[in-house]
C-alpha cells in the first residue's frame, strides 16, 4: 500500500504534501511547462468566463464613485461601506461566526477521524455510516429540519418541556443556530478529509513512538498531528471559505441582526436597490477569504519548498 | 491490492456510462419538446398564489383559449424574483428574446427593470380590459404593471387570549408592550405583513404623502421617520422571543398556530385561506385597525422581450374579465384587481365587510430605504 | 489491532463510547427524524409530543407533478456536472501537482474564487453569455453553470491527493519503459483513485445543490430540485415542507446506499492521502 511506502520513504516528506514539482531549465523543462499549461486550461477556461471575468466588472463597478459623490475618491464605495456601523458589525460577525464553526467542526472531527481509523470495531463502522449522513441531505432542508428540532415549542424543547424543564434556551434564530446547523452540514466533509489523511499515517510509526515511551498526547502532538498537517490545512481552509461565504444557513437559522454577509449583500442587492454596495460587500467578502486561502497557499509552498 | 481497486474502477466506469447516456436522454428530452404556443408565466409568491394559478386561472384560461398551454413556473419571492429580473436584464443585454411571457412579481422589482426597457407600457389598445382598472392603481408603477388582485394586511388575533383586541394602532402598540413576547412580525426584508405594520409606524409619525403616490425621491425626507424607528426599537424587548422577527408571511402564521404569539399582521388573504384549510386554530380572528394597515394590488408584467406578447396580453385581457376576477376572489379571498362596480351585486355584498380602505405603499426608493433603516436602526440596535 | 493502543490508553475509545455515540445521533438524527415526522402530521400543536397522524399532506403533494420533473433533472445534470468536471479538472490536477510552469501557484489559488467570490452579483454577466451562446433554457446550460461549483473540489483535492504519491514510483515505471500515458494510468491513478472519489462526491453535492445559478439558467423547462425546493419548501405549511422534504432527499439517500461502500475507512486506506 502506498500508505506505507510513503511512510517508508520517509515521514517528513508525507507531511510536506510530496515532493515538489523541480524546475527544469532544460527543453525538456519547457515542454513539460507547456503541457502543464495547456492540462490545466479547459478548467481554467470555464472559471474565467463565468466567475474571473464578470467579477473584475463587479470590481470595477464598486471603484466607479457614484455620480453624486464629493470628493469622487475611487474608493468612496469602500469608505462608505465600511462607514456603516451596522456593515462592520456585520463583517465582524461573519468572521468571529465562521471561526467558531470552523473550530467547533474541527474539534468534533479529529477525534472522529482519529477514532474511525484507529478503532475497528462495530460501533465504529455504525459511526462510520452515521456521520455520513448529513452530506447527502440538501442545504435548505438541513436547515429547515434543524429549525423543526431546535425551535422553541419544536421536538428538543418539547421532549423538555415533558422531562418538566420549562425554560429553553433559544438556540435557532441567532448564532448558535447557525453554528449548530453549520457544524452539521460540515462534520462529514471534515471527517472523510482528515480521516484520509490519517489513513496514510503508518502504524509503525505510531507504535515505535510507543516503544520509545511516548504518551497518546505527545504521539499525537509529536507524530500525527505534523504528519496529517496537510490535509488538516486543506479542511480548515475549505471550511472557513465555505462557511464565511454561506447563504442560506444564516438566512434560515440567523437572526434578523447582527447578519452574515452572504444575508446582508443580498438584501442590499433585492430589498434596498443598491447594486452597488452589494458588490462592495461582495468583494471585501472575497478578499477576506482570499487572504486564508493565500495562508494555505504559502503554507503548502514553503513546505514543498523545504522538502528534499 | 489489485483486487481491491478493480470495484472502484468498475463502478466509475459503470456510473460514465450511465451519466452519458442520461445526457444524451437529458438533452434530446424535455428541451426538444416543445408545443406551438406555451406561455411561460413566472410566479413569485407564497402558495396561495401558486394554487390560484397552478389549479385555477391557468387551467381555465387554457380551456377558453385552446390555442395556448400555460408552463407554470413557481418561485420563492426575493431571491426568486432576484433570479428572474437578472435573466430578464441578461437576455435584453444579449439581444435575445426572453422567455418570461408573464411575470407576477413585487412592485420592486418592476421599478428596478423600468429604466432598462424591461417591460411593455400596458395600454388599453393592447388590453381592452385595462378601462376596468382605476387609473391610479396603474399610474403606481407608471403602467409597466397591471393589478389583477389586491389584499391588505390586518391583524390577526387569538381569542382564546385577547379578550378585547385593540382597534387602532395606538392601542395595538399598547397591547404590546403590555404583553410583552406575544406579538411579532416578519422581518421587513423577507414579507409584505411585516413591512406593513412597519410602514404604519412610520406613517403615524410622518405624513404618508410625501412618500407615495409618485412623489419625488429625496432622502433628505427620511430624517422624519427617526421617531418611527424609536418606537419600533422601544417595541423590540417586548417582541416574540425578546425581538424575534421570523423569516416570511409564513412563518408569522406558524407562531401563530403554534400559539407562540396572540397578535400579528398577517395578509388577509393568507389568514382567511389558513383558517379555512384549518391551519389556524378557530379562535383566531382577523380585523383592521384605525388607521389601516397598508394594502396593495398583486400586479402582473409583460415583459418587452418576451416573443408571445400576443398571448400575453390576451391572458392579461381574461384576467381582468368578470369571470377571472371572481375566481380570484373565490380562490384566495383577495379583492378584484377591476374596480368593485364591475363586479355582481352578490360579490360586493359578501365582501363589504373585508374590503375596508387600507393605507398606500411608500414608493419603490423609500420603501428601500425604510427596510435598510429599518435593518440599522431597529434590528440592528442603533 | 496493533495501533489502537493509542486511541485506547488516550481513553478517547471510552470517551467516544455509548454517551458519544448516542449525542452524535441524536444530533445528527434529531432533526432528520424530526422532519419526517412533521412529514407524516396533520397537526402537529405544542405540548403534543407525537402529532395526529395523517397521509393527507402526502396526496397533496404527489398531484404536484413539477416535482418529479424536477427530480429526473437534477439526478441527470449533477452526475453529468461531476463527470464533465472530473474529466478537465484531473488532468489539471496532475499537472498541477507535478509539471512545473509559469504562474503554477497563482493559477491553483485562482480556482478558491469558484468558491470564495459571492456570485449573487455576477449573475446578470453570467446569463448575458449563455444568452449569447445560446445555453439558456437548455440541459448543458444547467450543467455547466453546476460545473462551476465543483472546479474548487476537483482542482484542489486531487492535487493534494497527487502530491501525496511518492514520485518515486511514477520513475521507476518509467524507467522500465512505460510511456507517460500508461505510467499514469496503470500506475498513478489506480492510488490515486480513493482520493479522486472523494473529491468527486463533494463535486456532485456541490452540483446538485446548486439553487441561484441554475434558476437563472434553468427555467422554465429544466428547473431542477433545489430550485423547486426553496419554493416549495420554505413557503408550503410546515408538514408540507417536511413531505417535500423527504421526497426530495430520497434521491441522496440512495446516492448514500450507494456509495457507501466507497466512503469506508478501509476503502480509502488503499492510498489515499493528501
Amino acid at each position: 500500500m502506498s500508505a506505507s511506502r510513503e511512510a517508508d520513504s520517509a515521514g517528513h516528506r508525507l507531511a510536506s504534501g510530496g515532493p515538489a514539482p523541480r524546475v527544469h531549465g532544460d527543453r525538456r523543462g519547457w515542454t513539460r511547462g507547456v503541457l502543464g499549461l495547456a492540462l490545466v486550461l479547459p478548467p481554467l477556461l470555464v472559471l474565467a468566463f463565468l466567475v474571473i471575468l464578470p467579477a473584475i466588472s463587479a470590481v470595477v463597478t464598486t471603484l466607479t464613485p457614484a455620480a453624486d459623490a464629493v470628493p469622487a475618491a475611487p474608493l468612496a464605495n469602500y469608505a462608505e461601506v465600511l462607514g456603516t456601523r451596522i456593515l462592520r458589525t456585520g463583517i465582524v460577525f461573519t468572521v468571529i461566526v465562521t471561526l467558531v464553526a470552523v473550530a467547533a467542526v474541527f474539534c468534533l472531527s479529529y477525534p472522529l477521524a482519529l477514532y474511525l481509523r484507529f478503532v475497528r470495531t462495530r460501533m465504529a463502522a455504525l459511526l462510520g455510516v452515521l456521520f455520513m449522513v448529513p452530506l447527502f441531505v440538501p442545504v435548505v432542508i438541513a436547515s429547515f429540519a434543524m429549525i423543526t428540532f431546535l425551535v422553541g415549542h419544536g421536538l428538543v424543547s418539547t421532549v423538555l418541556y415533558h422531562l418538566g424543564i420549562e425554560r429553553f434556551p433559544r438556540l435557532v434564530y441567532n448564532a448558535t443556530g447557525i453554528v449548530l446547523t453549520e457544524v452539521w452540514v460540515s462534520i462529514p466533509f471534515a471527517v472523510l478529509i482528515l480521516g484520509a489523511g490519517l489513513q496514510a499515517i503508518d502504524d509503525a510509526l505510531i507504535d515505535s513512538a510507543r516503544d520509545v515511551g511516548a504518551g497518546p498526547l505527545r504521539t499525537f502532538l509529536a507524530i500525527i498531528l505534523p504528519l496529517n498537517a496537510a490535509p488538516t490545512m486543506i479542511t480548515l481552509t475549505l471550511l472557513f471559505i465555505a462557511i464565511f461565504g454561506s447563504f442560506t444557513i444564516p438566512y434560515l437559522v440567523g437572526g434578523n441582526a447582527p447578519q452574515m454577509l452572504g444575508v446582508t449583500m443580498t438584501s442590499y442587492l433585492t430589498q434596498y436597490l443598491r447594486r452597488t454596495e452589494s458588490a462592495t460587500l461582495a468583494v471585501i467578502a472575497f478578499m477576506i477569504a482570499s487572504v486564508v486561502g493565500v495562508v494555505y497557499v504559502a503554507s503548502v509552498s514553503r513546505r514543498e519548498r523545504a522538502a528534499p | 491490492m489489485m483486487t481491491s481497486r478493480k470495484p472502484g474502477i468498475r463502478a466509475v466506469c459503470a456510473a460514465l456510462g450511465l451519466a452519458l447516456i442520461a445526457f444524451v436522454i437529458g438533452a434530446a428530452g424535455p428541451g426538444a419538446a416543445q408545443s406551438p404556443i406555451t406561455l411561460n408565466v413566472y410566479i413569485n409568491g407564497d402558495t396561495n398564489i401558486f394554487d390560484l394559478w397552478n389549479k385555477t386561472l391557468l387551467p381555465a384560461f387554457t380551456k377558453r383559449y385552446p390555442q395556448y398551454r400555460a408552463n407554470f413556473v413557481p418561485l420563492l419571492h426575493g431571491d426568486g424574483s432576484q433570479g428572474v429580473l437578472d435573466k430578464i436584464l441578461a437576455a435584453k443585454q444579449a439581444h435575445k428574446p426572453t422567455d418570461v411571457d408573464l411575470w407576477e412579481t413585487d412592485p420592486t422589482y418592476v421599478t428596478q427593470g423600468a429604466p432598462n426597457g424591461l417591460w411593455v407600457k400596458l395600454t388599453t389598445q393592447l388590453i381592452p380590459n385595462l378601462s376596468r382598472v382605476p387609473t391610479d392603481k396603474l399610474r403606481a408603477t407608471d403602467y409597466y404593471s397591471m393589478p389583477y388582485r389586491g389584499s391588505s394586511v390586518v391583524i390577526a388575533y387569538n381569542t382564546a387570549f385577547v379578550k378585547t383586541p385593540p382597534k387602532t394602532l395606538d392601542d395595538l402598540l399598547a397591547w404590546i408592550k403590555a404583553n410583552p413576547g406575544k406579538f411579532t412580525y416578519c422581518d421587513p426584508n423577507t414579507g409584505g405583513s411585516g413591512q406593513a405594520f412597519m410602514v404604519a409606524v412610520v406613517y403615524k409619525f410622518a405624513p404618508m404623502a410625501q412618500y407615495t403616490g409618485g412623489a419625488p425621491y429625496d432622502p433628505a425626507k427620511e430624517a422624519a421617520w427617526d421617531p418611527a424607528w424609536q418606537m419600533l426599537k422601544s417595541l423590540e424587548p417586548a417582541m416574540y422571543n425578546n425581538g424575534f422577527h421570523p423569516n416570511g408571511n409564513v412563518a408569522v402564521l406558524q407562531l401563530l398556530a403554534q400559539q407562540n404569539v396572540y397578535i400579528a399582521p398577517v395578509w388577509s388573504d393568507m389568514g382567511t385561506d389558513y383558517l379555512k384549510r384549518g391551519l389556524l386554530p378557530k379562535t383566531v380572528k382577523l380585523e383592521q385597525i384605525t388607521p389601516p394597515l397598508f394594502g396593495g394590488d398583486s400586479t402582473v408584467t409583460a415583459p418587452a422581450g418576451s416573443t408571445h406578447l400576443e398571448g400575453t396580453f390576451t391572458l392579461l385581457n381574461w384576467l381582468l374579465t368578470s369571470e377571472a376576477q371572481q375566481m380570484v376572489i373565490t380562490a384566495v379571498s383577495g379583492y378584484p384587481g377591476v374596480d368593485w362596480k364591475y363586479m355582481p351585486a352578490g360579490v360586493r355584498q359578501q365582501f363589504a365587510d373585508v374590503a375596508k380602505p387600507y393605507a398606500p405603499l411608500p414608493d419603490s426608493k423609500y420603501f428601500a430605504d425604510m427596510k435598510r433603516l429599518w435593518h440599522e436602526r431597529v434590528a440592528g440596535g442603533g | 489491532m496493533h495501533a489502537a493502543w493509542f486511541v485506547a490508553v488516550a481513553g478517547l475509545r471510552r470517551a467516544l463510547g455509548i454517551g458519544a455515540l448516542l449525542a452524535l445521533a441524536a444530533f445528527i438524527l434529531g432533526p432528520l427524524a424530526t422532519l419526517l415526522v412533521w412529514a407524516f402530521a396533520g397537526t402537529w400543536l405544542f405540548p403534543n409530543l407525537v402529532p395526529e397522524f395523517s397521509l393527507k399532506w402526502w396526496v397533496y403533494v404527489l398531484s404536484n407533478a413539477d416535482v418529479g420533473k424536477a427530480i429526473r433533472m437534477s439526478v441527470l445534470s449533477a452526475p453529468t456536472a461531476t463527470l464533465l468536471s472530473a474529466l478537465i479538472c484531473i488532468p489539471a490536477a496532475y499537472a498541477f501537482a507535478r509539471l512545473e510552469f509559469p504562474g503554477r501557484r497563482l493559477l491553483l489559488l485562482s480556482f478558491l474564487s469558484a468558491n470564495a467570490f459571492p456570485k449573487i452579483g455576477l449573475y446578470v454577466s453570467i446569463a448575458t453569455l449563455f444568452y449569447r451562446l445560446n445555453l439558456m433554457d437548455t440541459f448543458a446550460g444547467v450543467v455547466l453553470i453546476q460545473l462551476v461549483n465543483t472546479l474548487l473540489f476537483m482542482i484542489w483535492i486531487p492535487t493534494g491527493t497527487f502530491r501525496g504519491i511518492n514520485i518515486n514510483l511514477e520513475e521507476a515505471a518509467r524507467d522500465v519503459g512505460a510511456g507517460p500515458l500508461r505510467t499514469f494510468f496503470q500506475i498513478t491513478l489506480p492510488i490515486a483513485l480513493p482520493g479522486l472519489i472523494v473529491a468527486a462526491l463533494f463535486a456532485f453535492i456541490a452540483a446538485f445543490d446548486e439553487a441561484q445559478g441554475s434558476l437563472i439558467v434553468g427555467t422554465p423547462n429544466h428547473i431542477t430540485m433545489p430550485v423547486l425546493m426553496y419554493a416549495l419548501v420554505l413557503s408550503y405549511p410546515q408538514p408540507v415542507g417536511a413531505v417535500f422534504s423527504v421526497l426530495l432527499s430520497l434521491p441522496s439517500v440512495i446516492l448514500l446506499l450507494a456509495t457507501q461502500r466507497y466512503l469506508r475507512a478501509g476503502y480509502l486506506a488503499a492510498g489515499y492521502s493528501l
